[in-house]
C-alpha cells in the first residue's frame, strides 16, 4: 500500500529532531522494567520460603518432597492432554462464531457476548454440580466411568475458555479487515469452509495463540470442576500435596509455574510464524 | 469453480464501505448454522446450569416455590456485598487495563527485542492464572507483616504497617489482583495492536500529526471496541474470583463470591438457595454491564463506519 | 509429611495391637455372623467413595490405609478439602449417578447432621459400639453419630512470639499487635465461628450473650490491630504471619509435628475456655455402596478404628468409654491433650450462638470498623 504523500500544511509543527523511536523506546523499556519487577518480585520471595524447609538452611528438601511423589508426571501429563483437547474443541467452536456474528449478525453480538462472560459468574461449585446433575443420571449419563467424566471435564473446560477466546479471537478479527478479505476471497471463488481454513484462521494466529495460552493455564491450574468429577488431574494432586504444608506450597507453586511456563514456551515455539507476514 | 457471487458489490479497498444489501437466504442461512454449535456447546455445558442455578434459587429447602431468597437480594449484607465487589472489579479493571496496554504497547509497538514479547506473551500465560492461595502466599511472602519486602522497608527506617499500610485491605486486594488482571490485559490486545498499521501512523506524521494526536485521533479510536472489550473481561474476571479474595481477606471484605461460597461451600450456612439468588444476582449485573459496554462500544465502532 | 506418616502409622498399629485383646478388630479375629455378612457383601461391593477426609486430620491417612488393608477394598476419596455443605451437596447432586462422584459416608459438622437428616440425604445405621456414643453427640434414630472431638486451642510459633498468651483473655495484650487470627472467615469455617463464640464464653458469659460477648471481643482485638484478617492455617503460622491460630488442638499438634522444629509450635489450651467440637458421620441415603458404607462406620467405631484418630490427636468419641475398658494405650493417652473441664455444646446451643454470631460479624467486625489503611 503507497503512502499518500499530501503537501505539508504551511504552519504545521515540525516533527521533533531526535527520532521518536528512541524515545519511544526508553519508555517501552520502563515500562517493561515496572512490570517485570511487579511480577518477580512475588516469585522471588515464594522461592525464598521454598529454600527453607530444613531449619536454619536453605536448601531444596521442599522440592524434593514435591517431586518425590509419582502422581506429578502422571497427574500433568492427564492435565496437559485435556488441555490440548480443550483449546482444540474452543477454537473451532469460537472461530466460526466470532466470524459471523462480526461479519453477517452484529445484531446477536450481545447475546453471545453475556453467554461467553457465562463462566466468570456461575460459581465452580454450582457448574460442576450443575453438570452432575444433568449428565449424572440416565438419559445423559456420563459420570458413570472416569473416561466418560473426562468427556465431560473437557467440554466444561472449553466452556470456562470461551471468555478469553472469544475476546481474543474478537480483538484479532477486528485487527484485520474481515469484510474485505472475505468478499475477496469469494470473488475468488472460495466457499465458506475455504475461507475460514485459508484466510481467516492463518491471520488469527496471535489471537489464537493468546486464547490458547489463556485456555491452557485454567486447564491446568483448576481444581474443583476436577475435584468434584473426581479426576486425578494436576490441580487436585497440587492441593492435595500441599495441604497444611508451609514450605512446599511454595515449591510446588514455583514448579507448577515453571512447567506451565516451558509449556506455553513450547506451544508458542510450534505456532510461530513460518513466513514473514506482509502487509 | 463458484460463480462470482453477484449479491455483493464490489468494494474498493481503502474507501468507504458502500451499504450492502442483506445476502440470499442462503447466506443467512449458513451464518445461522454457524453459530449454531455455538449455541449447542452453550447450552450444554453453560447455560444448562446457569438453568438449574436460576431454578434453585427460587426453591425452598422442601422443593416448593419461593421468593424468599431473591427478597433477601436487597439486604444490607447482600447489597454491600455487591457493591464492594463491583468496587473491585472496577478498580481492578480500569488499573488493570491501563498498565496491561501500556505492557502490550511497549512490546508491540515499543521497538524491543522480540524475545522480549514472546518472554511476556508466555509468562502472561501462566500468570494469567496465578490466582487463589498460591498468589495470595505468594504476596504474604512478599508485603506481608513477615514479608521480605516490608523488612526491606524496616531496615530502611518505614514500618509499613504502623504507618497505616496493611496488604490485608481494599487496595492490597486490588494490588493482589493485578497480577492476574495485567496478564490478561497484554495477551488480549496484543493482536489488536498488530492490526495498528503503520502506514497510518505514517501517514499521520505526514499529516503533521504529533505522536499524542496519532493516538488521540487514529490509534486509540481504532483501538477503543477492542479496548472495551478486553476491559469488560477484566471486569468479569476479577467479578467472579474468590479465591484469592478468601485467603488474602478471610471474609473481611464483602464479596459476592464470598457470599455464595458462604451459602454453598462452607461449614457454617447452608442455605443454598440464597447462594444461588446471589449468583442470579451476580448474573444480572453481569448482564448489565454488558449492556453499558455494548452502548459504549457501538458509539466507538461509528467513527470506523 | 513423612514424619506425619510413620507416626500416624505407628499409631495405626499400636491402635491394632492394643485392639487385638478385645473385640472387633485385628484379623484372624472372630467376628460375629453379622459381622461376616457385611464383611462379605462389602467385598463384593469393592469399593467405598469418601469425601473431605484429609490426609492430616485425625490422622484419617493412618485410619484410611489401615481400613483398606484389613479389608481389601479401595477406597475412592474425592476432594478432602470440601466443606460440609458441599459434601451435602455432592450427595444430593450424585443422587442418580452410580459413578465415582458419588459420596457414599460424610464427616460433617455436627450442625449439618440434623439438617441432613431432614433433607433426607442420609440413611440410619447404629454399629455395634452404639451405647458408648453419648448421648448429645448423636441422633437417637440413627441417622447421624458423633466420630471425634477436640478443644479450640492456641497454635503458637514460638519463634515469632516470645510471650506465649495463657488464654482468650491476654490475646488483647499489645504484645500480639498483628498476630492473632482464626482460621477462616466464620461465616464459611466451623473452627473460626466456635473460635468467636469461645472467646465471648471466656468473659463468663453463656449461650447468645457469650456470642455477642465474643463479637465485641473480635470487634475490640480488631481495633487494637491485633486481629489479622486472613484465612489462617499452619502455613501462615509457620512463616510467622499469623503466629497466634485459633484452631483445633489435633490440628495444632499435628502441624507441630510435621513442621518438626521449623518452626517451634506449642499448642495453648486456653485456661479461660475450653470449647469443644464435635464432628458426625453419616451414610448417604444414595451411597452407591452401602454395605461398604457400613463396615467403613463398623471401623470407625471400633478400638481399632477410634485408636488410629487418636493417633491424629483427635479425641475419638467412644474415648471415655475406652478408658474405662481400659484399653487405651498409655502411649497414646498421653498424647492426647486434656480435655478437662471442657463445654461440649448441644445442636441447639450452637445454632443459637451462630445465628448471633453471623448477624452481627460483619458490622462489627466487617469493613464498616475498619482498620487503618483499609478502603
Amino acid at each position: 500500500m503507497t503512502i499518500s504523500t499530501a503537501p505539508v500544511q504551511v504552519g504545521a509543527e515540525i516533527p521533533p529532531a531526535e527520532p521518536p523511536g528512541k524515545r519511544n523506546r526508553l519508555f517501552a523499556w520502563l515500562i517493561v522494567l515496572a512490570g517485570a519487577v511487579y511480577f518477580l518480585l512475588p516469585l522471588v520471595t515464594t522461592g525464598y520460603w521454598s529454600l527453607r524447609a530444613v531449619k536454619d538452611t536453605l536448601g531444596f528438601e521442599a522440592y524434593r518432597r514435591v517431586f518425590a511423589d509419582p502422581a506429578f508426571v502422571e497427574s500433568f501429563t492427564e492435565s496437559v492432554a485435556n488441555a490440548i483437547a480443550a483449546i482444540i474443541v474452543s477454537l473451532l467452536i469460537i472461530v466460526p462464531t466470532a466470524y459471523w456474528v462480526t461479519l453477517r449478525l452484529p445484531r446477536l453480538r450481545p447475546v453471545v457476548e453475556f453467554i461467553t462472560l457465562l463462566p466468570f459468574v456461575i460459581p465452580a461449585v454450582v457448574l460442576v454440580f450443575g453438570l452432575i446433575r444433568i449428565y449424572g443420571r440416565p438419559p445423559l449419563l456420563l459420570t458413570r466411568t472416569y473416561e466418560s467424566s473426562r468427556i465431560l471435564l473437557v467440554g466444561a473446560y472449553a466452556a470456562l475458555s470461551f471468555p478469553y477466546m472469544y475476546r481474543s479471537v474478537d480483538n484479532g478479527l477486528r485487527a484485520m479487515d474481515v469484510r474485505t478479505l472475505t468478499e475477496a476471497a469469494q470473488s475468488l471463488g472460495a466457499n465458506w469452509a475455504t475461507i475460514l481454513r485459508k484466510v481467516i484462521f492463518p491471520n488469527l494466529r496471535v489471537a489464537l495463540l493468546s486464547g490458547a495460552l489463556l485456555t491452557f493455564a485454567i486447564v491446568i491450574g483448576e481444581l474443583t470442576v476436577a475435584l468434584f468429577l473426581a479426576q486425578h488431574t494436576f490441580g487436585p494432586f497440587m492441593a492435595n500435596l500441599t495441604r497444611s504444608k508451609v514450605y512446599e506450597p511454595a515449591a510446588m507453586a514455583l514448579v507448577a509455574f515453571g512447567l506451565t511456563w516451558a509449556a506455553m514456551g513450547l506451544i508458542a515455539f510450534l505456532t510461530r510464524p513460518r513466513r514473514k507476514v506482509t502487509r | 469453480m463458484e460463480a462470482v457471487d453477484t449479491e455483493t458489490e464490489r468494494v474498493k479497498v481503502g474507501g468507504a464501505q458502500a451499504k450492502r444489501r442483506k445476502g440470499p437466504p442462503r447466506t443467512r442461512l449458513v451464518s445461522w448454522l454457524g453459530v449454531l454449535p455455538f449455541f449447542l456447546f452453550s447450552a450444554a455445558f453453560l447455560i444448562g446450569p446457569a438453568v438449574i442455578l436460576f431454578y434453585r434459587s427460587l426453591e425452598d429447602p422442601e422443593g416448593g416455590f419461593t421468593l424468599q431468597f431473591w427478597g433477601q437480594l436487597t439486604s444490607d449484607t447482600v447489597m454491600r456485598a455487591y457493591g464492594m465487589s463491583v468496587r473491585l472489579s472496577l478498580t481492578t479493571a480500569l488499573v488493570g487495563g491501563v498498565f496491561g496496554f501500556l505492557l502490550a504497547w511497549a512490546v508491540s509497538l515499543g521497538a524491543l527485542p522480540r524475545a522480549v514479547r514472546s518472554a511476556l506473551t508466555t509468562f502472561s500465560g501462566v500468570a494469567s492464572n496465578f490466582a487463589g492461595v498460591p498468589l495470595a502466599a505468594a504476596f504474604i511472602f512478599t508485603l506481608g507483616r513477615v514479608g521480605v519486602i516490608t523488612a526491606v522497608f524496616e531496615l530502611l527506617g518505614v514500618d509499613l504497617y504502623r504507618s497505616g499500610f496493611s496488604l490485608y485491605s481494599f487496595w492490597g486486594l486490588v494490588l493482589v489482583y493485578l497480577y492476574f488482571q495485567f496478564p490478561l490485559m497484554v495477551l488480549v490486545m496484543l493482536p489488536g495492536l498488530d492490526g495498528l498499521r503503520r502506514e497510518w501512523r505514517e501517514a499521520a506524521e505526514n499529516l503533521g500529526a504529533t505522536p499524542r494526536q496519532y493516538w488521540r485521533k487514529v490509534a486509540l479510536p481504532v483501538l477503543m471496541p477492542s479496548i472495551l472489550g478486553t476491559m469488560i473481561l477484566l471486569f468479569g474476571n476479577a467479578f467472579g474470583a474468590h479465591a484469592t479474595a478468601y485467603a488474602l481477606t478471610g471474609g473481611l471484605l464483602p464479596l459476592a463470591t464470598l457470599l455464595i461460597g458462604q451459602q454453598i461451600s462452607g461449614d457454617v450456612l447452608n442455605n443454598p438457595g440464597l447462594g444461588y439468588a446471589v449468583a442470579v444476582g451476580m448474573v444480572m449485573i453481569m448482564a448489565i454491564a454488558i449492556g453499558i459496554y455494548t452502548v459504549l462500544q457501538r458509539r466507538s465502532e461509528r467513527w470506523l463506519g | 509429611m513423612t514424619i506425619l506418616l510413620i507416626l500416624g502409622l505407628i499409631m495405626a498399629a499400636c491402635g491394632g495391637g492394643g485392639a487385638t485383646t478385645t473385640t472387633g478388630g485385628g484379623t484372624g479375629e472372630e467376628v460375629s455372623p453379622e459381622m461376616q455378612t457385611l464383611i462379605d457383601a462389602a467385598k463384593a461391593e469393592g469399593t467405598l467413595t469418601t469425601i473431605a477426609l484429609p490426609d492430616d486430620w485425625c490422622n484419617y491417612r493412618g485410619v484410611i490405609d489401615a481400613f483398606k488393608a484389613k479389608y481389601g477394598l479401595d477406597v475412592n476419596e474425592l476432594d478432602p478439602g470440601a466443606g460440609s455443605a458441599e459434601e451435602l451437596e455432592a450427595v444430593e447432586a450424585n443422587k442418580d449417578n452410580p459413578g465415582p462422584q458419588a459420596p457414599d459416608v460424610v464427616d460433617v459438622g455436627i450442625a449439618f447432621g440434623p439438617q441432613a437428616k431432614d433433607a433426607g440425604q442420609i440413611q440410619p445405621y447404629k454399629v455395634a459400639t452404639w451405647d458408648d456414643i453419648p448421648a448429645d453427640a448423636k441422633d437417637p434414630d440413627g441417622y447421624w453419630y458423633g466420630d471425634y472431638y477436640g478443644v479450640l486451642a492456641l497454635e503458637v510459633n514460638t519463634a515469632e512470639v516470645a510471650n506465649v498468651p495463657a488464654g482468650y483473655g491476654d490475646l488483647l495484650n499489645a504484645d500480639y499487635n498483628g498476630q492473632v487470627a482464626l482460621s477462616g472467615d466464620p461465616l464459611t469455617s466451623n473452627a473460626a465461628i466456635l473460635s468467636v463464640w469461645a472467646a465471648g464464653l471466656a468473659t463468663g458469659a453463656t449461650g447468645t450473650a457469650a456470642a455477642e460477648a465474643g463479637l465485641d471481643f473480635f470487634g475490640q482485638l480488631n481495633e487494637v490491630g491485633n486481629f489479622v484478617p486472613i484465612d489462617g492455617d499452619s502455613r501462615t503460622v509457620g512463616i510467622g504471619e499469623t503466629p497466634i491460630l485459633i484452631d483445633w488442638t489435633y490440628n495444632s499438634i499435628a502441624n507441630d509435628v510435621a513442621l518438626a522444629g521449623n518452626p517451634d509450635l506449642e499448642t495453648v489450651v486456653p485456661a479461660d475456655q475450653r470449647l469443644a467440637g464435635v464432628y458426625v458421620q453419616a451414610i448417604s441415603a444414595y451411597a452407591p455402596h452401602p454395605n461398604a458404607a457400613k463396615l467403613w462406620m463398623e471401623y470407625l467405631y471400633s478400638d481399632e478404628g477410634q485408636l488410629g484418630w487418636a493417633g491424629g490427636f483427635c479425641h475419638p468419641i467412644r474415648y471415655q468409654a475406652m478408658t474405662d475398658a481400659g484399653t487405651v494405650p498409655a502411649a497414646v493417652a498421653e498424647q492426647l491433650p486434656s480435655t478437662e473441664g471442657a463445654f461440649f455444646p448441644t445442636v441447639a446451643e450452637i445454632d443459637e450462638a451462630k445465628a448471633v454470631i453471623v448477624g452481627g460479624w460483619d458490622s462489627v467486625v466487617g469493613v464498616t470498623v475498619e482498620p487503618s489503611g483499609s478502603g
